[in-house]
């Protein structure tokens, strides 16, 4: 069964997403109204960002349109993240309710199930539309010239991107295996780091932009790519190799939790508590 | 009254149950304010930015803000949740004010956010930012008063979001919708003084900038004495009126109460 082929596969996540649009559809005007209550929320910062540059023009030489290119980068990476991912993002869910051992005795890899069996449209519209907003009214006004090379590396950035901040979900799903609970902690790193990320690393104290670097790689997600399009002053503080290596880091991270990932299953005994 | 006091002590103990939400959301407040500073500071090295305002005060004003925030955090699900589970039908019951009950809960927690988490964070904020103290004496007093104020205006127009429950199944848009426009609209995250003319003008006529920004100001002496006595009366007013839609509110929806199973 398991080698029934890719095609195969691709069959089963067509079902999975209809059915996932179904439940959507369901509730249209609840998960409308979820749509635009996150899209309001993300646009809390971004409209902070807004007021503070009507006043200031610009902070240390970066001006409205380069700070919102770089913030676009967030979006459109977390949305695509949420579009493939949602189903790793709520994995802890899963196995507190017991409902994990359901996917164990299922003919499917177990991370395929995860990825396909839940969409977050809200979300990933939510997130999608401030993105493209932010991408669209920047996009063409801070100097790019968007040529095959320019828009290849934009689209494996933004994968990259939503690579990474999917490893750093899985990581922390992994010790849900040990029935561990880290999803406060790990919402307070990842949603802080992720605020951080809005404004260059640079305005930041040093143990900050090593922790944006090494630890919670989100400078890779916004702050190196955009540097390769808009080249600022103060990317000297930083190793210009840094630039082009956002794919490298999402492989990277992404091979290394998921070897992490079948450990854990291995080790995996139920919480025993089927809740459905 | 001795009633609500419990309440509100044993909401205060079920605060100290949850130790590790105790310390996120006390380092989540550091952090914020950690990152808010680095990035007026970076405002400020662009010369005369800031307008000879002192560094010092936006500081002090961003702490101040953050960390009231924290305190004024409230349950928002708690009245969606007795509403979907239907214990609300046997807590409208049991004899005391409903209104009440969830007013002493909310407190309770403010009163543990204070203790717990505004003081040591304030105490820290002193060595790590440079925390300026109040004006004086009698500033830090009208402080007092006008942030109890602040917390009731927040209080009231959280409640007549609350109250939707009763006519939505889930309240989670209407809350974060809510949240947004009081983070923006309140000064809780820019001064409300550095925003442009027609927003200010926009925000004089809402109540949000009796929740933050009257105590803030007050608190650094920004805040000319004759007006504070008006700021003051503007919060009282507010909340008058705030308590008034959701009093309405409430006679309605108790009147129209379906408990779905339960």
């Amino acid at each position: 069964m398991r080698n029934s082929g890719f095609l195969e596969s691709l069959n089963v996540f067509y079902q999975y997403s209809k059915l996932s649009l179904k439940v959507m559809l369901e509730f249209k005007l609840d998960r409308s109204m979820i749509t635009l209550a996150i899209f309001c929320r993300e646009m809390i910062a971004v409209v902070v960002m807004l007021l503070i540059l009507a006043r200031f023009l610009h902070i240390r030489g970066w001006d409205m349109n380069q700070l919102f290119f770089l913030y676009s980068f967030l979006f459109i990476s977390y949305s695509l993240f949420v579009f493939i991912f949602a189903g790793v993002r709520d994995f802890d869910q899963l196995v507190h309710s017991g409902e994990f051992d359901r996917y164990l005795i299922r003919p499917r890899g177990l991370l395929f199930q995860v990825v396909a069996s839940k969409i977050d449209l809200p979300a990933t519209l939510g997130h999608g539309v401030v993105g493209v907003i932010l991408f669209m009214n920047t996009a063409f006004s801070v100097g790019i010239t968007w040529n095959m090379q320019n828009i290849l590396f934009y689209i494996s950035v933004v994968v990259g991107g939503a690579v990474i901040q999917a490893s750093i979900f899985m990581l922390t799903a992994c010790m849900s295996f040990w029935a561990i609970r880290i999803e406060n902690i790990r919402n307070l790193i990842f949603f802080n780091a992720r605020r951080i990320a809005g404004y260059p690393i640079s305005f930041y104290p040093a143990f900050i932009q090593k922790m944006l670097i090494f630890i919670v790689p989100f400078s890779f997600v916004n702050y190196f790519p955009a540097q390769f399009f808009i080249r600022k002053e103060d990317m000297n503080l930083f190793w210009d190799g840094f630039m082009y290596m956002t794919p490298v880091v999402g492989v990277v991270m992404f091979v290394v939790v998921s070897l992490f990932w079948r450990f854990g299953v291995r080790s995996y005994s139920s919480s025993g508590n089927a809740l459905y | 009254m001795r009633l609500y006091l419990e309440l509100a002590k044993k909401s205060f103990q079920n605060n100290i149950v949850y130790r590790a939400d105790y310390f996120a959301s006390l380092i989540n407040a550091i952090v914020l304010i950690f990152v808010n500073i680095a990035i007026w500071k970076a405002i400020n090295e662009e010369e005369g930015a800031l307008g000879g305002l002192q560094l010092n005060i936006l500081i002090t004003y961003i702490v101040i803000s953050f960390l009231m925030q924290t305190v004024y955090q409230m349950d928002e699900y708690f009245i969606e949740g007795k509403v979907r589970t239907g214990l609300i039908s046997t807590d409208l019951l049991k004899p005391f004010y409903f209104r009440l009950f969830v007013f002493s809960y909310n407190v309770g927690s403010m009163v543990f956010k204070f203790i717990m988490q505004f003081i040591p964070a304030m105490l820290l904020s002193v060595f790590l930012f440079r925390l300026l103290p109040p004006f004086n004496t009698q500033m830090l007093l009208y402080f007092i008063l006008s942030a109890i104020l602040g917390y009731l205006v927040l209080y009231n127009i959280n409640f007549i979001v609350w109250i939707s429950s009763f006519w939505f199944y889930w309240t989670f848009s209407l809350v974060t919708i809510k949240d947004a426009a009081v983070m923006i609209l309140s000064g809780a995250l820019i001064p409300i003084w550095f925003m442009p003319t027609w927003l200010i003008d926009f925000i004089e006529l809402t109540p949000f900038n009796a929740i933050f920004y009257t105590p803030i100001l007050i608190y650094l002496g920004m805040m000319p004495e004759d007006e504070i006595f008006m700021s003051i009366v503007k919060q009282i007013l507010w909340i008058i009126a705030l308590f008034g839609i959701g009093h309405i509110l409430w006679k309605r929806a108790t009147k129209k109460l379906v408990v779905q199973g339960g």
